[in-house]
């Protein structure tokens, strides 16, 4: 399903990665961990065709990064469900129209997505502020809106970046909770973080980077 | 499908309302510069008249051999006159030709030769509507064979001088026509991207969430629709109106054109749509 086949990528100002081979299954629960600057959100962005590779290819969901349009790019996106650290929700929107916006994009009349958006809003414990927006919100309860967009749309792959960087270990532990669920349920997770401890007896695969590059796995 | 219409147009309309001081600087550029393009119309519209009114004014004279009878000039007149370009013709006979001499030099010619040596003429208005310049050359080019004419004296320089005063005066107004919309271009497409850089945070979030660049544009094309159609629509009434005021104050008759807010309209629609895709392919992929 996902395939880094001996990546590289430069940034001008920063070091990037280098010469990473990594294969990741359908069902899997894998944490990307490292110090700030390891290059795990760089993997991440590789992921989602936010950036391409110097050399090497990256493999997704069939789509390859050698051979994908950009006027492509959304189609691999639709596949995939992101979370990200500063949450990107939309502050002029209600929960609701947040966690709905995914499915307006793929089309599904307003029956359907009122239903796939109070099974996310249940799955994600936040039935009760579908109404609210997220300033009125606290930072976990935000990030639970962030994955509730995610996984609205059913993607085959959640993509985390530090989803529990901005939260207390209480929230931090809820966040990491939902994401099992959702993996139990067939959904290939993907998390980076640097919260050794937050993970720490998971029984999950853990990829640690430093530097650019796998150091252990 | 429908579904994603309707939100997307939803999506339009809350843009529009949610971005009022960038939606109603992009209103005022395009009200100032069809305002302008407006008047300009109203203006190129009215030069044809204008034109086709002066062009009428225009005559010519055939002069007749001496050998003409009163009665041959009557048969000449109604050949002339079953042509489509000519309006009227009024015969001159000498005794006439002898008092225009009087008038314009002071002297009687009988009196200080003896005789009258002026010739019979007719003078020919041409036709006001369907005025055709080539039409008349061709006219005057058959009658100055004929037998009894002597000569026919065309003032056909000076509607020429006219015609390339218009040319330039059609140059110029294409001139700016083409000017103001580009300008309207590149204001309305400034206005867009600044619009875009503002929503840079809700672009962003839309492509993560797998929207298409074309998902992307439609709300701004539909923002765009609206500020167009508002814009220009206030440029419309605004030109109508003053021309009716003009009209009435300065006792003229400027006609406005029956589809002047259509050309308007469908200008500004034409124009805001090409800035905004011009805006948006600086901006997505």
């Amino acid at each position: 399903m996902v395939e880094f086949k001996n990546i590289t990528y430069n940034y001008s100002s920063k070091s990037g990665i280098y010469n990473i081979d990594l294969n990741i299954q359908d069902d899997e629960f894998c944490f990307l961990v490292g110090p700030t600057g390891s290059g795990k959100s760089t993997l991440l962005k590789l992921l989602y065709f936010d950036l391409f590779p110097d050399k090497g290819q990256v493999n997704v969901l069939g789509y390859s990064s050698k051979k994908i349009k950009k006027k492509d790019i959304y189609k691999t996106r639709k596949k995939i469900g992101v979370i990200f650290q500063d949450y990107k929700l939309l502050k002029q929107r209600t929960v609701y129209e947040n966690i709905a916006l995914p499915l307006h994009i793929n089309g599904f009349g307003r029956k359907k997505i009122s239903s796939l958006v109070s099974e996310a809003l249940e799955l994600t414990e936040l039935s009760r502020y579908a109404k609210k927006f997220p300033n009125q919100l606290s930072g976990g309860e935000q990030q639970r809106v962030c994955i509730a967009r995610a996984i609205v749309k059913n993607p085959d792959i959640i993509l985390a970046d530090e989803p529990t960087g901005n939260l207390d270990p209480t929230a931090g532990h809820r966040i990491l909770r939902i994401l099992e669920q959702i993996n139990k349920e067939g959904t290939c997770v993907i998390m980076a973080t640097h919260n050794y401890k937050l993970i720490a007896e998971k029984p999950y695969r853990i990829i640690e980077l430093d530097q650019g590059r796998v150091v252990s796995e | 499908m429908i579904d994603k219409i309707a939100f997307l147009f939803s999506e339009g309309l809350k843009n529009f309302l949610r971005n009022k001081l960038t939606n109603f600087l992009c209103i005022v550029t395009i009200l100032i510069n069809f305002t302008i393009l407006g008047t300009f119309f109203v203006v190129g519209f009215n030069t044809d008249s204008l034109v086709d009114f002066f062009r009428s004014k225009y005559t010519f004279e055939i002069f007749l051999n001496d050998d003409v009878s009163l009665e041959q000039s009557a048969v000449i007149i109604k050949k002339i006159e079953s042509n489509s370009v000519i309006s009227s013709t009024i015969l001159i006979d000498k005794e006439k030709s002898a008092d225009i001499f009087l008038e314009e030099f002071g002297e009687d010619v009988v009196d200080m030769l003896g005789y009258n040596p002026l010739p019979m003429s007719l003078k020919v208005s041409l036709e006001k509507d369907n005025f055709d310049l080539n039409k008349v050359e061709l006219l005057i080019n058959d009658i100055e064979n004929y037998d009894f004419v002597d000569s026919v004296e065309y003032r056909g320089i000076y509607i020429d001088s006219i015609e390339d005063k218009i040319n330039l005066f059609i140059f110029f107004f294409l001139i700016s026509v083409i000017g103001i919309v580009f300008i309207s271009i590149q204001m309305i497409s400034n206005t867009v991207k600044l619009s875009m850089s503002n929503r840079s945070d809700f672009i962003e979030i839309l492509q993560y969430n797998g929207a298409s660049d074309t998902f992307i544009k439609i709300p701004f094309f539909i923002e765009s629709i609206l500020q167009s159609i508002i814009g220009s629509f206030i440029a419309f009434l605004l030109v109508n109106y003053s021309f009716i005021v003009i009209n009435s104050y300065f006792n003229l008759n400027v006609q406005i054109d029956n589809f002047l807010w259509a050309w308007m309209i469908g200008l500004c629609l034409i124009t805001g749509l090409y800035a905004s895709n011009k805006a948006m392919k600086k901006i997505l992929v």
